[in-house]
């Protein structure tokens, strides 16, 4: 009679939302000024983009005054040289920097974090195949090679996320299999182990919980990233003519031959280089006081890079 | 003649939560060509002390009180005046840590910098002094041009060495310089350092936790508790006899002074720095008055070249026996002296043993000493009062007697309930309710089941141990202040003697009373005695501590009695024919 | 025989190299439709570049595309090996030459950004750590740490409007004025300056931060380790202190941080060249992008990826030299 091996594996709990709601609650309480001023800020962003059709009286792809009109009563930031108006363009250019920052933070974020787990978890040859991989593609200079592969592939904003995607999972997965490497070495893990846990149950009761926060920062690290790589190589002039991004109005207002000679540089170039700082500061702070809320479990895993 | 003179040092340490208080006035002298030791456990400030006088403690540090070099006030000196007497006067050989050593410089770089700094010399000349130093320290001087990672523990800690005497100071303060040795290297350092007392007249300050190390290099030993001095004195006689309950418990927790007795920890923990009105030591003291509560002890002369701070000046006498003479008569008008002058004395929380064979009056002189038996002349005194007035086992914090035969020390009627509380019972203290409760209370004590059941079984079914256990329940449930155990062991087998002795101890030192031992057996009261008194024919003819008495006897009957051992024990001493 | 560390520091190189190699020459070939067979390619109503046959043929030949992959692959391996980069389309000028003009520039305001940015830093760092506690030092740290969040072409693009276009301080564009005649040397160097100034400012900002935060935090750190109270303790006095033993510790990350910071700037300096229109070789990638000049943008992805590959292997062995604790 062969004796079943009890095998431990805790019944699905539902995922607390009272409880995450309360633990969101509870980090942003603790953050500074600054970092409440960001996060409102972000969520204006947020609003912006999303109720752009409201916010904005005209549609940003349609003539609808003179060209380059001054900031007046009909056009709140005044016109570009076609007569679009850019209030409409810059509310609608949120849309397009949310969205890449958003899409490449979370496939490049957990793609990445789930690679580097595993990688960390398992070892052997992947884990080694995966460190060479994560180290070439850390040493390639990203932006060079950005220019030239979104010149070659042509633009637009799916062939631009895909890049970027390429470039920014491997930070996250580097983070993501070196927090892992040092919970895996703990005591206790030996100890559930011996217990007869699965690998699933260890890297969702021990490990996710613990690389989250960390995984949560780096998330807005990227897209920070993401917004900036779009920004500038729409700015060069590679970005997606398609799309209302900021980067493609400043690129637009830069070729206009005469723009530093003439007063329109200020309300067509200024708004949407005010606009990409200001979402820049939004993330970075919220960035900053994020880290420094999940300080104390970060600085104890800090030894281990 | 005083070469360093620290007088009431405070120091305390700001942190986010609060002052910490690390040195709370501590005064002290170190003479010229000796070598004075600080001993106490993490928290006492003894590395404060080593780091104030060089004037490096870290920012967050404040001091008051002076450091007098040679005359001169250190502490007020700006910084560099400071540095014309840091390295050319004092050095230290600092604990050897990871970084203690920069790791980008080599290491005979590290020890010519001050001699470049201070004496001037070039650094061909340096290097030429560096060697003569790493060979006298014992260092290849092949290791002048490695890097501190590159060097072992003990090796760094040389080097340290070799670097505080690069400028040829008058005063060494050593700190914790023995953490990272092994025994060899600690000898070696041994050497050393007396070496350089003897040959070179340095003068030391050597502080460590290491009591070991300290009491076989230093003259003088200073106790730290807390950041505040306990005891001074020559160091033998501080080991040896120690007249502070912490000195006492602290020398008991190391193994290697007194190695063939047992270690036993003080009870409690180690204050966390706060503020405390009363004697720092008074949470863990088994000798507290109120006033230890609430006055703190200065520390007070307390002749022969100590002092101790404590309010009842070090560890009081609890009894005192003076020319104690008793005889029985036997019916045929004979009689027999079995104690024949006996002077003794108990003090508290100690533990002295009374070795001798049959005949000797042992039992006799313990059963006067606990006042069942009034002695033909001389008097013993308890506490306050003289004991033969007999009451002393009628209340708490009385004299307890356990006696040898364990069936005869209790009765079989009696109920294990009705024997524990009989004394309760017979004086009328405490209700049934707490008598119960109390009773409870003190067969946890020995390990005993209190349920209602053991409660209820009558003493004849219990075993030897049981019921000896039972007998030292009922001394206990009285809170002895001092207990007398009359050969308690011999009438019961190995393993339970064992278990009970250990027991007995435990409650010993937990509860800090004192503790008369009777015994014929040497090797056992070596384990648990401070203090052994040898009889013969009703004499006391040797008693000191307890390892001077068993392992270096004067008197003729003691070598003798020693010498009968018949142990498995490979010891020379014991089988040397005297 | 080289250290384990060194060897696969190189193989690491190596395969980098190969991956960028890799993507240089297969890019092309990924196009849909042939590379030079459209004449007219209105890229956002920019110049159409027109080949002539002769061109045309020159290409294919040079890009051997009627050969098979592997052989093509050889090819271009093997011209690489030669130095031989190709012709320029735009410029009309072997590829190596075009690079040879502009790369200088790049160069030289990337080289003085670096110094620049790490001297200040070190400065800035030094000061803020001594001056920890005061409350001028965490205005600063704010404002740098905001500064660093600011992407560095935005940077430039707000000096360039406010010195350039309104205060009218600073030129334009270009590294020289344009048909200038110089007086002397140091008229020309004068004049170089005033044209690099901002953008070697714009970069420099980039990297500021980062030099000045790893300078005050190690000098935080190294200011608590034993060492530092062993050599007080010896009695140096408090400048031998600082700068044998705590400076010299502290500036071991910087310094060699600094080579990094050469390549992290080479990646970001086409966008600032861009803002300023400094004809460095940032701006020349641009043009070659936008008029679809393959050979040129291979030429100088090569260029730009080895420089920062060669760079960060340098860094890599002077750290190991300098830190007596790395085994060399």
């Amino acid at each position: 009679m062969s004796v079943e091996q009890p095998v431990i594996t805790s019944a699905p709990h539902p995922v607390n939302i009272r409880k995450m709601l309360d633990g969101v609650g509870n980090t942003t309480s603790k953050f500074t000024i600054e970092g409440k001023m960001a996060m409102i800020g972000l969520l204006i962003f947020v609003m912006m983009a999303i109720f752009a059709p409201f916010f904005a009286m005209y549609p940003p792809g349609k003539i609808t005054g003179e060209s380059l009109e001054p900031p007046g009563s009909a056009h709140l930031l005044g016109t570009d040289e076609l007569g679009m108006d850019i209030w409409a363009q810059i509310c609608y250019g949120a849309r397009t920097s949310l969205v890449i920052g958003l899409a490449v933070a979370t496939i490049a974020g957990f793609g990445g974090g789930i690679l580097g787990i595993l990688a960390g978890y398992q070892g052997g040859s992947i884990d080694q195949v995966l460190m060479r991989v994560i180290d070439v593609t850390m040493s390639l200079p990203s932006f060079p090679l950005l220019i030239v592969i979104s010149a070659f592939l042509g633009p637009s904003i799916f062939t631009v996320i895909i890049i970027l995607v390429l470039f920014s999972w491997a930070k996250p997965a580097r983070i993501a299999r070196s927090q892992t490497l040092a919970i895996r070495s703990q005591a206790y893990i030996t100890a559930a182990r011996h217990y007869g846990a699965n690998p699933w149950y260890v890297i969702r009761k021990h490990i996710l919980p613990e690389i989250l926060p960390i995984l949560i920062v780096s998330l807005i690290g990227i897209s920070s990233y993401a917004i900036i790589a779009e920004a500038g190589l729409a700015f060069l002039g590679l970005g997606d003519p398609t799309s209302k991004s900021w980067g493609m109005m400043m690129n637009y207002a830069i070729r206009f031959s005469a723009i530093y000679f003439t007063p329109y540089w200020l309300w067509w170039l200024i708004p949407p280089l005010i606009a990409l700082i200001a979402l820049l500061l939004c993330l970075a702070f919220l960035s900053r006081d994020l880290e420094r809320v999940l300080d104390p479990k970060l600085r104890a895993l800090e030894g281990v890079k | 003649m005083t070469l360093l003179q620290i007088e009431d040092l405070k120091c305390h340490y700001i942190t986010d939560t609060g002052a910490v208080k690390a040195v709370d006035g501590i005064s002290f002298g170190l003479e010229r060509g000796e070598i004075l030791g600080i001993v106490g456990e993490s928290g006492s400030g003894k590395t404060t002390i080593a780091l104030s006088i060089m004037g490096v403690l870290p920012a967050n540090a404040q001091c008051s009180g002076t450091i007098r070099y040679d005359g001169t006030e250190l502490s007020s000196l700006p910084e560099h005046e400071k540095d014309t007497f840091r390295w050319n006067d004092i050095a230290i050989v600092f604990q050897n840590s990871l970084e203690v050593l920069n790791p980008v410089m080599t290491v005979g770089m590290q020890v010519c910098e001050p001699m470049v700094s201070h004496k001037g010399l070039s650094i061909r000349e340096a290097r030429k002094k560096c060697a003569e130093l790493f060979s006298r320290v014992g260092l290849d001087t092949v290791w002048m041009d490695a890097y501190p990672h590159q060097l072992s523990g003990g090796m760094r800690q040389r080097a340290l060495l070799a670097m505080a005497l690069s400028c040829g100071p008058e005063v060494l303060i050593l700190d914790e310089v023995t953490s990272s040795l092994d025994a060899f290297a600690r000898k070696e350092l041994q050497e050393m350092l007396l070496d350089l007392q003897g040959g070179q007249g340095y003068s030391m300050i050597v502080i460590s936790h290491d009591i070991t190390f300290v009491s076989s290099i230093a003259s003088r030993m200073i106790v730290l508790y807390a950041g505040k001095v306990m005891e001074t004195g020559p160091t033998q006689d501080v080991i040896r006899s120690p007249r502070h309950p912490y000195t006492r418990g602290l020398i008991n927790s190391t193994p290697d002074i007194f190695i063939y007795k047992d270690m036993w920890g003080i009870p409690g923990e180690s204050p966390t720095g706060e503020h405390h009105a009363g004697c720092p030591f008074g949470a863990r003291c088994t000798q507290s008055i109120d006033v230890c509560r609430q006055v703190s002890p200065q520390l007070t002369a307390c002749g022969d070249g100590r002092e101790i701070a404590c309010h009842r000046g070090g560890i009081a006498t609890l009894m005192a026996a003076k020319s104690i003479e008793f005889s029985y008569h036997l019916p045929d008008r004979r009689s027999v002296r079995a104690v024949d002058g006996v002077d003794l004395d108990v003090g508290e929380g100690e533990v002295l043993a009374i070795v001798g064979q049959t005949g000797s009056g042992k039992s006799t002189l313990a059963h006067v000493l606990a006042g069942v038996i009034h002695p033909d002349s001389g008097e013993v005194s308890f506490m306050d009062g003289k004991v033969h007035g007999g009451n002393n086992g009628h209340g708490f914090g009385g004299i307890q007697i356990v006696f040898q035969d364990p069936f005869s020390a209790t009765s079989n009627r009696f109920t294990v309930l009705d024997a524990v509380r009989e004394p309760l019972d017979i004086n009328d203290i405490g209700n049934q309710e707490e008598q119960l409760d109390m009773t409870k209370n003190a067969l946890e004590l020995v390990r005993l089941p209190s349920s209602d059941l053991f409660l209820s079984k009558y003493c004849s079914e219990l075993s030897g141990g049981q019921r000896q256990r039972v007998a030292l329940a009922r001394a206990m449930i009285m809170r002895p202040k001092l207990l007398i155990a009359d050969e308690i062991t011999s009438a019961l087998d190995v393993s339970t003697a064992a278990n009970t002795l250990r027991l007995l101890k435990g409650l010993q030192n937990r509860r800090g009373f004192a503790m008369i031992y009777i015994s014929h057996d040497l090797s056992l009261t070596l384990k648990i005695a401070d203090r052994i008194a040898v009889m013969k024919s009703g004499r006391i003819v040797e008693v000191g501590n307890a390892h001077d008495v068993m392992l270096a006897p004067y008197d003729e009957y003691t070598k003798q009695l020693v010498g009968s051992r018949i142990g498995f024990c490979c010891h020379s001493h014991h089988n040397k024919k005297t | 025989m080289l250290e384990k560390d060194t060897r696969e520091f190189i193989a690491r190189f190596l395969i980098t190299l190969f991956v960028i190699l890799a993507i240089n020459f297969f890019l092309p070939r990924m196009m849909p439709g042939e590379p030079f067979s459209t004449t007219s390619s209105s890229v956002q109503g920019e110049d159409v570049i027109v080949l002539t046959e002769e061109q045309r043929m020159y290409y294919r030949d040079y890009y051997g595309l009627d050969r098979p992959v592997h052989v093509q692959f050889a090819t271009y391996l093997e011209n690489l090996a030669t130095g031989d980069l190709g012709k320029s389309i735009y410029y009309k000028m072997p590829v190596r030459e075009v690079i040879g003009i502009h790369l200088p520039w790049t160069m030289f305001i990337v080289f003085s950004a670096t110094i620049l940015s790490t001297i200040l830093g070190i400065a800035l760092g030094t000061l803020s750590a001594r001056n920890r506690r005061k409350r001028s030092d965490r205005l600063m740290m704010s404002g740098l740490i905001a500064c660093a969040e600011i992407p560095s072409f935005l940077l430039g693009l707000i000096l360039l409007l406010l010195f350039s276009v309104h205060l009218k301080i600073f030129p334009l564009a270009g590294a020289v004025t344009p048909f200038a005649h110089y007086g002397s040397l140091l008229d020309q160097a004068g004049d170089i300056v005033y044209h690099a100034f901002l953008p070697v400012l714009t970069l420099c900002f980039a990297q500021l931060t980062i030099v000045y935060l790893l300078t005050r935090n190690t000098l935080i750190t190294v200011t608590t380790k034993d060492y530092i109270r062993t050599a007080r303790a010896k009695g140096l006095g408090e400048h031998v202190v600082w700068t044998r033993h705590a400076l010299r510790n502290a500036l071991l990350p910087v310094v060699t941080r600094t080579g990094f910071a050469i390549g992290m700037l080479m990646g970001g300096v086409v966008l600032v060249e861009s803002v300023f229109s400094y004809p460095g070789i940032g701006m020349t990638l641009q043009t070659a992008v936008i008029s679809r000049d393959y050979p040129l943008i291979q030429g100088i992805l090569l260029v730009v990826a080895v420089s920062i590959l060669l760079c960060n292997l340098v860094v890599d062995q002077i750290y190991r030299r300098l830190d007596p604790r790395v085994v060399v």
